[in-house]
């Protein structure tokens, strides 16, 4: 039983403040469920929703801890499948069954259907770690209800009238649970592993697993995967050609960015791009209708959208260090000062990609939204995401080491970027594009160019470092 | 029962000294792992650094060259501190890491070509012809080697500049026996231009044998000698007590390295063994003398 509670405890161990959140959820659930006989029937509809919501980013969750679990030594292990299916039985006890045995002997409405569809909704976040086109299914379900909400109305009032509907959950509930163990469970050789510093923004699927290790891709992903690695080749070949017939510094740096930031050579970016545009598009077109969009929500995700790239450079940054000693060697620089400000050189570029990359997201968010202002919500972008890109920059240059002091500083970096879009898009509105750009421009540029500054100041005075991360 | 008897560390001043190190100290926490170390590499050699798992190797090599803040003591290597890298010596190191983990998306040419580009001084053709022996395929990837191609790709990237100083840390640990006797022959043959230098961590002492290295033994954070694998052959011997009802305390002789008693046997590692004396020993003892020859890993084991 040890071993089935280990395994039980792995969400815990592995995203503790998710798994606490969601037991929390579970037991609030649990109280309002306690309290129908008090209170009247109504109140099992919330505690319903909350086991649904609950159920499945548990399962998500437990999915994700779970594959990278299942890796060939595990296997192993003695008797590691029972265990795992005993772990699992008891995770379906806890939030699907015993909620649906207090329901029946309470004698609610529907409990039978609820606790089906609950178990529908545990196997469907299952498989969003191991068989991810099931999500692709839940999404079509959403298009198909956002396209005729009328029908799926009745849909959904007649199934919940029919006595058929709960085994055929449980049939679907089965066959989709079979479908994410038979992939979890498969011995598959290990992916090659990717640069830590590659991007894995919107539009490629992550690089590592919550363990670190790579994380086994679909072939849609592998091929997307190759044609971004195809580019990054290219790239660095045509910069070596480059660099053999003149060695100029800038030629030199562009090799160095070339090997740091593979994935952000001109190629790279505009295959990004369309990627973000084919998902937003469908997104925007299949999932919300076209339906009126807030001029600044859409600006504010842009931001988010072109910030998403430093905490991941943060991290690659960290990673990268034991094998950055190579690249130390091989460019020999007169001082470690020198080292550092080619380390700097090299990074730099990511402001102007992040900025452009953050117009065009917006450029496409107006597109799609028929956004009124476009000048507006375009000169506000340029101006935000150049002056939060530089901060971004500065505080993963020197930033805290750990991933807790980190996470807060991206957030802090993210939720500041997007409250300044917001602030800056009223300020264009409120004194005109032409005064209203140069006060943001003054605030947002000279902001981000004095933390930058220090920034750049003690990073070239700290000694380069290439030991491993602790932890 | 052991007992263990430091000797002093052994300076050598024969040749100019490619490195030179003095009272290093390097501590990750609390931990201190160098603890003064001084330490001196003559020109021309194969220095082969001993010390068991966790005795510093890697911490005192990645310190020589930089990779590794110190806090406190002096490196000094080619002549000159190593406070600052001090550009195109670091092209005259070669070195090669522990683990080889390099930007996994990369072909293994373009890898190279990406190197070499950055040295005035790149050997294309001992490039080419390890590519080739080694069997390693320029167009795979690196994140598709196995461990041992990725050390050996380690080594072709370390060996092509032609380094005055190669400094390999636990190079041979992933390759196999054919791949580890390739790369010891190309090791010799590098050490035949003159002026060449390496400096060795291993475990597999048969190799250090072979390149007829000096040895030198890391323990407990400082060197406790730095000696030719000839001299510790010539001047090492183990005296083997044999008597009935064993030993309550190990005999005393001098030159005593290490003493360890088994069962009925008291087996003395002495350096410049006086036989005479010895004999004399157990005679007094009521005791049998062999005396034997230890070999490099008999030697690791008894003084690391």
């Amino acid at each position: 039983m040890r071993a089935v509670w280990q395994l039980w405890l792995q969400p815990c161990r592995q995203l503790l403040v998710g798994a606490l959140l969601l037991q929390l959820v579970w037991l609030v659930a649990a109280i309002l469920l306690g309290c129908v006989p008090a209170v009247g029937a109504g109140i099992a509809g919330v505690a319903a929703t909350l086991l649904g919501f609950g159920t499945w980013f548990w399962f998500t969750m437990l999915g994700m801890c779970l594959r990278g679990l299942c890796r060939p030594e595990s296997f192993l292990l003695p008797d590691f499948r029972r265990r795992l299916a005993l772990m699992g039985g008891l995770q379906v006890a806890q939030w699907a069954l015993l909620p649906m045995v207090a329901a029946l002997m309470m004698g609610l409405p529907h409990a039978l259907l609820g606790g089906a569809c609950i178990l529908l909704l545990a196997s469907i976040g299952l498989a969003a770690s191991s068989a991810r086109y099931v999500n692709l299914l839940v999404w079509v379900l959403f298009v198909l209800a956002g396209w005729q909400p009328g029908l799926a109305g009745q849909i959904a009032k007649a199934m919940i009238a029919s006595p058929w509907t709960a085994p055929l959950a449980l049939l679907l509930a089965t066959l989709i649970t079979r479908l994410s163990l038979r992939s979890m469970l498969r011995i598959d050789d290990q992916e090659p592993g990717a640069s830590p510093l590659e991007n894995v923004q919107l539009g490629r699927s992550r690089a590592r697993a919550l363990d670190g290790t790579p994380v086994r891709r679909g072939k849609l992903a592998k091929r997307i995967g190759a044609i971004f690695d195809n580019t990054s080749q290219r790239a660095m070949e045509q910069a070596l050609a480059r660099y053999r017939a003149k060695p100029t510094w800038r030629l030199r740096m562009v090799l160095v960015r070339r090997l740091l930031l593979p994935h952000d050579n001109p190629q790279a970016i505009a295959l990004r791009l369309v990627l973000v545009a084919a998902i937003v598009a469908f997104y925007v077109l299949a999932v919300m209708h076209r339906q009126h969009f807030n001029a600044v929500v859409v600006g504010a995700y842009a931001i988010l959208l072109g910030l998403s790239r430093f905490p991941q450079l943060g991290r690659g940054m960290r990673q990268m260090r034991p094998n950055l000693a190579d690249l130390y060697l091989t460019l020999a620089p007169p001082t470690r000062a020198d080292y550092q400000q080619t380390l700097i050189d090299a990074l730099v570029v990511l402001v102007p990609i992040t900025a452009l990359s953050t117009m065009a997201y917006t450029g496409l968010g107006i597109v799609l939204t028929h956004a009124a202002e476009p000048v507006r919500m375009l000169v506000t972008a340029a101006i935000v995401s150049v002056g939060t890109s530089l901060t971004a920059l500065a505080v993963h240059l020197i930033g805290p080491e750990g991933n807790l002091g980190r996470g807060v500083v991206d957030l802090v970096v993210t939720l500041g970027g997007m409250a300044v879009y917001w602030g800056g898009y009223w300020l264009l509105g409120a004194l005109g594009l032409p005064f209203g750009s140069t006060a943001l421009l003054l605030v947002t540029l000279g902001f981000g160019l004095g933390v930058w500054t220090s920034a750049r100041r003690e990073y070239l005075r700290r000694p380069p470092s290439f030991d491993a991360p602790l932890a | 029962m052991s007992t263990l008897i430091t000797t002093p560390p052994f300076a050598d001043t024969r040749t100019e000294s490619v490195l030179r190190v003095s009272g290093l100290r390097k501590s990750f926490k609390q931990r201190e792992v160098l603890r003064g170390i001084d330490w001196e590499v003559p020109c021309g050699r194969v220095i082969g650094l001993l010390g068991r798992n966790g005795a510093g190797k890697t911490t005192l090599l990645r310190c020589l060259l930089g990779l590794s803040p110190i806090d406190a003591g002096t490196v000094e290597l080619f002549g000159e501190l190593m406070t600052e890298p001090g550009g195109e010596r670091m092209h005259r190191i070669g070195f090669v890491p522990q683990t080889f983990d390099l930007f996994p998306w990369m072909k293994v040419r373009a890898y190279l070509d990406f190197t070499a580009a950055f040295y005035a001084r790149w050997n294309h053709a001992l490039a080419e012809r390890l590519l080739g022996d080694w069997q390693l395929d320029p167009k795979q990837k690196i994140g598709e080697l196995s461990q041992g191609q990725r050390q050996k790709l380690a080594i072709v990237r370390a060996i092509a500049p032609e380094p005055d100083l190669l400094v390999l840390d636990e190079p041979v640990a992933s390759l196999d026996p054919q791949a580890r006797r390739a790369f010891m022959a190309e090791l010799l043959e590098l050490m035949k231009a003159p002026g060449k230098t390496v400096i060795f961590s291993t475990h597999i002492t048969a190799d250090l044998e072979r390149a007829d290295a000096d040895i030198t033994l890391l323990r407990d954070g400082a060197i406790q000698f730095t000696r030719p694998l000839a001299e510790l052959r010539e001047h090492l011997r183990r005296a083997v007590l044999v008597r009935d009802g064993g030993w309550s305390h190990a005999p005393v002789v001098a030159g005593l390295l290490k003493a360890s008693l088994k069962g009925d046997e008291a087996q003395l590692l002495v350096e410049d063994a006086n036989t005479e004396s010895l004999q004399a020993l157990a005679t007094r003892e009521g005791a049998t003398l062999r005396i034997e020859m230890p070999t490099l890993e008999d030697l690791f084991v008894e003084l690391a």
